[in-house]
């Protein structure tokens, strides 16, 4: 990666833990419980495709802990970050052409691969992503129905904003 | 080196993920009031089994030992019991004397006159003394478990107090290391010429036998065992074996004063039995009747 192409990465870093901290956090006390949007986690997805596993696992954490420092939620967001980074390889290898994704292919985003590929990929990811999360904001064996419950509702509400933000900044690399 | 260098490579990601994850939870639970309490909560819990396990463990490894003992109290226990029920019955149509060791041989007629005399209440000695002028110790058997005042305390090696205060759950002993015990005992081997022991302070493993009259040559090492006089302690309880030479007792020459050596060391005694005498109110009041007439 030169200059010219770590720079929508550091931007997008910044927009997205600000818009999940001053925003999308505050929002989910004043809508409701089952109002969470959780839009940080796209800062991985559009991480470049031959990013090896070790670097998105770090980059992952370093955005959940930013949020984290905001909200403050200590390691929540920081480990779902992890995870997100680490599994990301897994769950777009349903999506990947054969031979797997090539260089013309720099960033998982509709620009490159498509919209229904993009939004099957982003749904799987963040379900992922938004099940570990709310597995360890809970801690605890014993709200596994609230933890479906929420899930399922970020899930939601989340792909929506997902597609929102494909559409308005259409990112490409 | 090389091959887990290799490893590391190859599974970058995953280790990577590991310590990351690793990282997190320790953030989590070290600064999230809510994760802390619910880990805490965790490990207590799951602490809690292993040291119950570990216990289980260490509990099982010595029931051996524990086995042991308690076999070992309860054969010599019921060695005593079975001497205690054994009765020399008189049967008045003949001139036999016959001798039972069971309760179950006895006829219509002989029950009345067959019956155990004593019963057995193990105790765990719970606090002792041997170092004072008067000793006491204290047993965890009280009145809940039929325990009264002036009943006898055994071990199986020999003698051990006299019950003095009941409390619902434990009981206050005087120990035989006290100035004020006085155990009526007997010399098997002198026709079982029998005399008053007492504890004159100093040694724990030495007491006085005195009132054995000048007349029997006693020897060194011959057994002492309870006379039986007493109403507390069972006939023949093993006690402890003459020390040294009798010597004429200096405050009575008529009689000697023979030191004793214990059987049961008093700085070791742990598991005992109380004794119940279950004629003791109809003995008792027999005495009284005695201490009227003498008035």
């Amino acid at each position: 990666m030169n200059g010219n192409s770590i720079t929508p990465h550091i931007l997008r870093f910044i927009g997205l833990v600000a818009v999940q901290s001053l925003l999308l956090n505050q929002m989910t006390g004043s809508v409701g419980v089952y109002f969470n949007v959780l839009l940080y986690p796209l800062f991985i997805l559009f991480l470049p495709l031959q990013m090896p596993t070790p670097f998105l696992v770090v980059l992952g954490f370093a955005v959940g802990f930013a949020v984290d420092a905001f909200v403050p939620s200590w390691g929540v967001h920081a480990s779902a970050g992890a995870f997100s980074g680490f599994v990301r390889g897994l769950a777009f290898m349903p999506f990947a052409p054969k031979g797997g994704f090539s260089a013309k292919d720099p960033i998982f985003a509709p620009a490159h691969i498509g919209w229904q590929t993009f939004l099957q990929g982003a749904a799987l990811f963040m379900a992922a992503h938004i099940l570990w999360y709310f597995t360890f904001s809970y801690f605890a064996p014993v709200f596994g129905w609230e933890i479906l419950k929420k899930t399922a509702a970020a899930w939601i509400f989340t792909m929506i904003f997902v597609g929102l933000y494909a559409m308005m900044l259409n990112p490409k690399k | 080196m090389g091959p887990l260098l290799q490893l590391l490579l190859r599974n970058g990601g995953f280790v990577t993920f590991l310590l990351v994850e690793l990282g997190c939870f320790a953030i989590m639970v070290n600064f999230e009031d809510r994760h802390q309490e619910i880990w805490a909560n965790t490990t207590g819990i799951f602490g809690g089994r292993a040291l119950e396990k570990r216990q289980m463990a260490a509990d099982y490894f010595s029931l051996y030992e524990t086995a042991d003992s308690l076999a070992h109290i309860v054969d010599s226990l019921q060695a005593r019991l079975s001497n205690a029920r054994q009765m020399q019955v008189p049967i008045r149509d003949t001139f036999y004397l016959v001798n039972f060791d069971s309760l179950s041989k006895t006829d219509s007629v002989r029950r009345k006159t067959i019956r155990p005399q004593y019963e057995f209440v193990t105790a765990k000695s719970i606090k002792n003394s041997i170092a004072g002028t008067n000793n006491w110790l204290i047993i965890n058997r009280g009145s809940s478990d039929g325990l009264q005042p002036d009943m006898a305390v055994v071990s199986p090696e020999g003698i051990v107090g006299i019950v003095r205060h009941v409390g619902t759950n434990f009981s206050l002993v005087m120990s035989v290391l006290h100035r004020q015990a006085k155990i009526s005992v007997a010399l098997p081997n002198q026709k079982n010429a029998f005399g008053s022991l007492t504890w004159e302070g100093g040694n724990p493993n030495e007491m006085t036998l005195r009132y054995i009259p000048q007349h029997f040559i006693v020897q060194e090492n011959e057994p002492v065992v309870t006379s039986g006089y007493s109403l507390m302690f069972p006939q023949g309880h093993p006690v402890g074996k003459v020390k040294g030479s009798p010597k004429p007792d200096p405050e009575n020459p008529y009689f000697l004063e023979i030191k004793v050596s214990l059987h049961q060391d008093m700085a070791t005694v742990r598991d005992v039995a109380v004794v119940r005498n279950l004629f003791k109110a109809e003995l008792d009041s027999l005495q009284l009747k005695i201490s009227n007439n003498e008035r």
